[in-house]
């Protein structure tokens, strides 16, 4: 008896062949029936006769792993006896959203092919297919067809035409491949010198190798910017890239040429094998190992070191000829600014002696996506390439379109239609005005891609944002309403949006700051959030935070802060914790600082800088040479550490304890350990007395802080499992979501 | 309820400003017909007096604590304050009337100090005192002393500071002396200034800009002395006013070694910090280098270009300043609060 399935399938992202998959996939299998696009992502597939068990099977656990599904629905049904399997155009014209396909990593085939394939494509740097290579980064506009591309200025030669029209040549991934292409009419690979004079030499790649293995640094133009590459193991290189890049101690990733180097570099359990070799591909936080071959300069005091896998064919070959098999390979930009899209920009760098360019180009920048885990699940530090643009869909819908503006530092802005979220890319800090033309080029361009109208916006309450201008200068322009949201409301409601949790629930918002609306710097907020509305049930005890932002950049004013709050003004103390060293003004400074807590114009109730605090009075970290240094600083001393037993009802307390504890001599490890679990407890304790106060299940976390391991264990010790964003940055990267999932509330 | 940060001179002044005056009067009444007032933000008004040439006048009230700091007074700064605004909008100063408000109680000699250091400058200057008004309040009710004066002068041509695509930004002397003192003596490192030698630049600026006007009127598309708010004031001001952008050279910017590092401890940008005796003028391109060397001649030795305004299609009223590694940083515009940005 012959078998149907009637199959809806939800989140289909464009440009992955998912249809002449299915078709061929049906083909081959001998079964009748269709496939169609029902738009916003959602495909009807239909099919009947005797292997329609085995189409199935197939298209749940043998598909490429490119082609993304969010949800699947099957049902079986009576066979309607049609003939052939057919590409059914769409009834009507779909016009609803479409998933814009983000870059996905070159896959084992196309790799097979570099490695030990035909003339063609053997060691061609571009080599790619259906299932896999750049997408995002190189798409001007809707549909994605090539003439919408950069690959619109490579025509194609016979073979590959032949392969692009007739799915007996080219098969499944080459039929009907918009960047299909190979050694006769793609890009170019080129060698230049560190001001941009081409080398000739017979092939760029293989010499690239052997400069860098000779130590020198060599720009590498990739899918949506540079990289940096250098040896990894020889500290007198990482110290040059160092000096060179001004980057004191900020750690560099290290890409690995496959999945055994990586386990020579750091522990790679099940899971980070399975990120590390994704479509993806992100860049991942592992803990390094003792006997690392990677040089101590790379990640400088930290217990973890970031690693990924090439991506590109090009990458792959230029790695081979490496000889440890890694390096370096960090963005090519100037510290806060963005990464650099060609090679005039790296030339102005100044950082490498080379540069191997390419002539496909860039349309949309894209940095590295970075994972870390926190609690042992995997948690987004950065959303960039192989997963910005793919939208996120969210619990309630947006009657009118919006965009939103996200926060300052690290962020992402997005726009948000129906259920559809779709965050931009990684964008980075907006205090560089490249960043900021960034974020608005990405946002004009979602708005036109997407068609939206009679837009709303929304932004941050704090006016002081580069982003709350930028939202203000669209108002202008488009004459469109602003929303405001408080930060930390934001925070809550995006790991709400992220979870998918639409009815009321206790957040625990930590992070470095957000302006409250009192005024003050927030970042340790316990929320009972209503969708739209939230009270603030509690939050950590305020300390005054002398200088504003200072206060962050130099971890050791808010040990003086903190230490003042707890023991008073005491000289003595200030000495044996050596606070006064450890200001760039020394002695005068702590003086000032003394007189500005006394007179205090700012308070904070931040996470983050609790933890400068702790690191900076336990001699972990005083310096804040990138984001979150000294709390990532104070994490990895940590590791290893054991609670000590103390009873504090506020993070003040605490931090007094730990002090009369450190001067006792009690172990930094134990007292970094401490601070952070017993914080997350305090958090904890309140979040699990508010939601049973409220009666509410739901407990989220969200803000930078909480991908901290230890807060996060102190937390759920308390309160059990809480839940975590999985899809976005807990971070400033993910606020432009729960600033969408607000007006969602709000029923805007 | 009326905050400080209201009173700072940046941002919160604007607004509240716009909201209680602004808004409230008709265009025909900010200002005389065929003249400058409060319809455009500039260092003074003017009226036209018939002849083609305007009668400038502008008003402010000075309180400083303390009242007293190396290179100057309160009385010193009120009378060049005036006339400095009356020079920025093109004026030679002719004259001025004063406002003093004593607290009780206050010494007969710091009264006495403060009016002759006030008459001197006056007098050095040529400018006559045509009226005034004296007055004491009870203890506890003002802080020592408040001055108020107008400055009035004639102006061939007034200095409406709208930038133009290429000008050139010009700025006379080191930023945010004056500034850096009054914080230090207010933070109580009074010992501080005599021991890093550093003092007020108070001072009027009559010597600088009237040949400076004379000779290069034409070419001066705006002039303003960076007083509250700094430099950054004056630039976030014409980026909107030209409605262009402005990109300043990190490197170029006449900041003194002891002021910077003074200021980073307080978490300053001395380019927020006041400057009294210092003249920033928007220069067509043409003549910019020229107008340079002339004003070093003038005995402003340190006197040098430090950026460039461009008309833009977006983003228009941004400060961008170009750091020593090669990135763009948005200057703000001042503000009286500290809000936390840095997360
Ligand atoms: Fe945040
Ligand atoms: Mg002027
Ligand atoms: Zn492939
Ligand atoms: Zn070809």
């Amino acid at each position: 008896m012959p078998k149907a399935y009637l199959i809806h399938i939800i989140g289909i992202v464009q440009g992955v062949g998912f249809r002449p998959y299915v078709k061929i996939l049906a083909d081959q299998l001998g079964l009748s029936g269709y496939v169609k696009n029902l738009g916003g992502g959602e495909v009807e597939i239909y099919v009947e006769g005797e292997r329609s068990r085995e189409f199935l099977d197939s298209l749940l656990n043998g598909r490429p792993k490119a082609i993304y599904i969010e949800d699947i629905r099957v049902i079986e049904v009576a066979p309607r006896g049609v003939r052939g399997f057919t590409i059914e155009k769409s009834s009507q014209e779909v016009e609803t959203v479409s998933m814009i396909p983000p870059d996905l990593a070159i896959c084992d085939e196309c790799l097979r092919e570099v490695l030990e394939g035909d003339e063609r494509r053997r060691r061609y740097p571009f080599n790619s297919c259906s299932f896999c290579g750049p997408r995002f980064s190189i798409i001007k506009k809707l549909p994605y067809d090539r003439e919408n591309t950069s690959w619109t200025a490579f025509p194609l030669c016979d073979k590959c035409t032949r392969e692009y029209n007739d799915p007996k040549v080219g098969g499944i991934r080459r039929f009907y491949y918009q960047g299909i292409s190979c050694k006769n009419d793609g890009p170019q690979v080129k060698l230049l010198d560190s001001t941009g004079e081409p080398i000739d030499v017979g092939d760029p790649i293989s010499e690239a190798s052997r400069l860098i293995n000779e130590g020198y640094i060599v720009a590498v133009k990739g899918v949506g910017g540079f990289h940096i590459f250098a040896l990894a193991s020889d500290d007198d290189v990482v110290a040059k890239l160092r000096k060179r890049k001004k980057r004191p101690t900020q750690p560099f990733a290290i890409m690995a040429l496959d999945l055994e180097t990586a386990g020579r570099l750091a522990v790679v359990n099940k899971t980070a094998a399975e990120l590390l070799t994704s479509p993806q591909r992100p860049i991942v936080l592992l803990f390094k190992r003792e006997d690392s071959p990677a040089s101590p300069l790379v990640s400088p005091g930290l217990d973890k070191e970031g690693i990924f896998l090439p991506y590109t064919a090009l990458q792959y070959l230029l790695l081979s000829e490496i000889r440890d098999k890694f390096a370096i390979a960090t963005s090519g930009n100037i510290h806060g600014e963005p990464m650099c899209t060609d090679w005039r920009c790296v030339a102005k760098l100044g950082v490498a002696d080379y540069i191997l360019d390419h002539t496909l180009e860039i349309v949309h920048r894209v940095d590295d996506s970075v994972v870390r885990f926190t609690a042992g699940r995997p948690t987004l530090l950065r959303r960039g390439r192989g997963y910005a643009p793919v939208w996120i869909k969210t619990p309630l819908r947006l009657g009118r379109a919006a965009v939103a503006f996200g926060a300052d530092l690290q962020t992402a802005g997005g726009v948000g239609i129906g259920d559809k979220a779709i965050l931009t890319q990684y964008i980075g800090d907006l205090d560089s005005f490249k960043a900021l033309e960034d974020l608005d080029r990405e946002l004009r361009w979602l708005v036109q891609t997407y068609r939206l109208r009679e837009f709303v916006l929304v932004c941050d309450l704090n006016q002081t944002y580069n982003s709350h201008r930028l939202c203000r200068e669209w108002a202008e322009e488009f004459n469109a309403e602003i929303y405001m949201v408080q930060h930390h409301h934001a925070h809550a409601l995006a790991t709400a949006a992220d979870v998918g949790v639409a009815e009321p629930f206790v957040a625990v918002a930590i992070d470095g700051v957000g302006l409250g609306e009192d005024g003050a710097a927030w970042g340790g907020e316990v929320l009972y959030v209503d969708g739209a509305r939230y009270e603030r049930v509690r939050h950590l005890a305020y300390v005054p935070m002398p200088g504003g932002d200072l206060a962050a950049l130099r971890p050791a004013r808010m040990a003086l802060a903190y230490l003042f709050k707890y023991f008073g003004e005491d000289w003595d103390l200030v000495e044996r914790l050596k606070l006064a060293e450890r200001l760039p003004g020394g002695l005068s400074e702590a003086q000032i600082v003394a007189r500005e807590v006394k007179k205090s114009r700012l308070y904070t109730s931040s996470v983050g800088r609790f933890l400068d605090a702790v690191a900076a009075a336990l001699g972990v970290a005083w310096e804040r040479t990138y984001e979150g240094e000294p709390a990532i600083r104070l994490e990895a001393t940590a590791a290893g550490g054991r609670l000590i037993e103390l009873e504090a009802e506020d993070q003040v307390e605490l931090f007094g304890q730990l002090i009369e504890l450190y001067l006792k001599g009690a172990d930094v490890k134990d007292l970094a350990y401490t601070a952070q679990y017993k914080l997350g407890q305090i958090l904890g304790k309140w979040a699990c007395e508010t939601a049973e106060r409220k009666g509410v299940r739901h407990i989220v976390v969200g803000g930078g802080a909480a991908v901290n391991d230890y807060i996060i264990a102190g937390l759920e010790s308390v309160c059990g499992r809480a839940a975590l964003p999985s899809k976005t940055p807990p971070g400033d990267g993910g606020i432009a979501l729960g600033q969408l999932y607000y007006l969602a509330h709000l029923g805007v | 309820m009326i905050k400080l940060s209201h009173g700072s001179g940046g941002v919160e002044t604007a607004e509240i400003i716009e909201k209680l005056f602004l808004k409230r009067l008709p265009e025909s009444l900010k200002k005389v017909a065929g003249g400058l007032g409060l319809d455009f933000p500039d260092d003074a008004a003017a009226i036209p007096m018939g002849d083609g040439r305007y009668l400038v006048v502008t008003i402010d009230a000075y309180t400083v604590n303390p009242p007293f700091f190396p290179g100057g007074d309160i009385g010193v700064l009120a009378a060049s304050g005036s006339i400095n605004d009356v020079l920025m909008l093109g004026g030679r100063p002719v004259a001025m009337l004063d406002s003093i408000i004593a607290e009780e109680g206050l010494p007969y000699e710091t009264l006495d100090r403060v009016v002759k250091s006030f008459l001197s400058v006056l007098e050095t200057e040529g400018v006559a005192l045509i009226g005034g008004d004296f007055k004491v309040m009870p203890k506890g009710q003002l802080d020592k002393i408040v001055i108020t004066t107008v400055g009035i002068g004639v102006a061939e041509r007034v200095i409406v500071d709208r930038p133009r695509h290429g000008d050139k930004i010009v700025v006379s002397d080191f930023v945010g002396d004056h500034g850096a003192v009054i914080l230090m003596l207010q933070m109580g490192d009074v010992d501080k200034p005599e021991q890093l030698k550093l003092k007020s630049d108070v001072k009027p600026l009559t010597k600088l800009m009237v040949p400076l006007v004379e000779k290069y009127g034409e070419y001066i598309h705006a002039a303003r002395d960076p007083t509250r708010g700094g430099l950054a004031m004056v630039l976030n001001d014409w980026a909107k006013a030209g409605g262009g952008v402005i990109v300043v050279e990190e490197e170029s910017l006449p900041v003194r070694p002891e002021v910077a590092s003074y200021a980073g401890m307080l978490g300053i940008d001395p380019l927020y910090l006041a400057s009294e005796g210092v003249a920033v003028l928007a220069i067509d391109p043409s003549v910019a280098e020229e107008v340079v060397k002339f004003v070093r001649g003038l005995g402003f030795q340190n006197a040098r270009i430090v950026g460039e305004f461009r008309e833009a299609k977006q983003h228009r009223g941004y400060v961008l300043l170009k750091t020593l590694a090669g990135g763009l940083r948005i200057l703000e515009p001042p503000r009286g609060d500290i809000v936390p940005r840095i997360c």
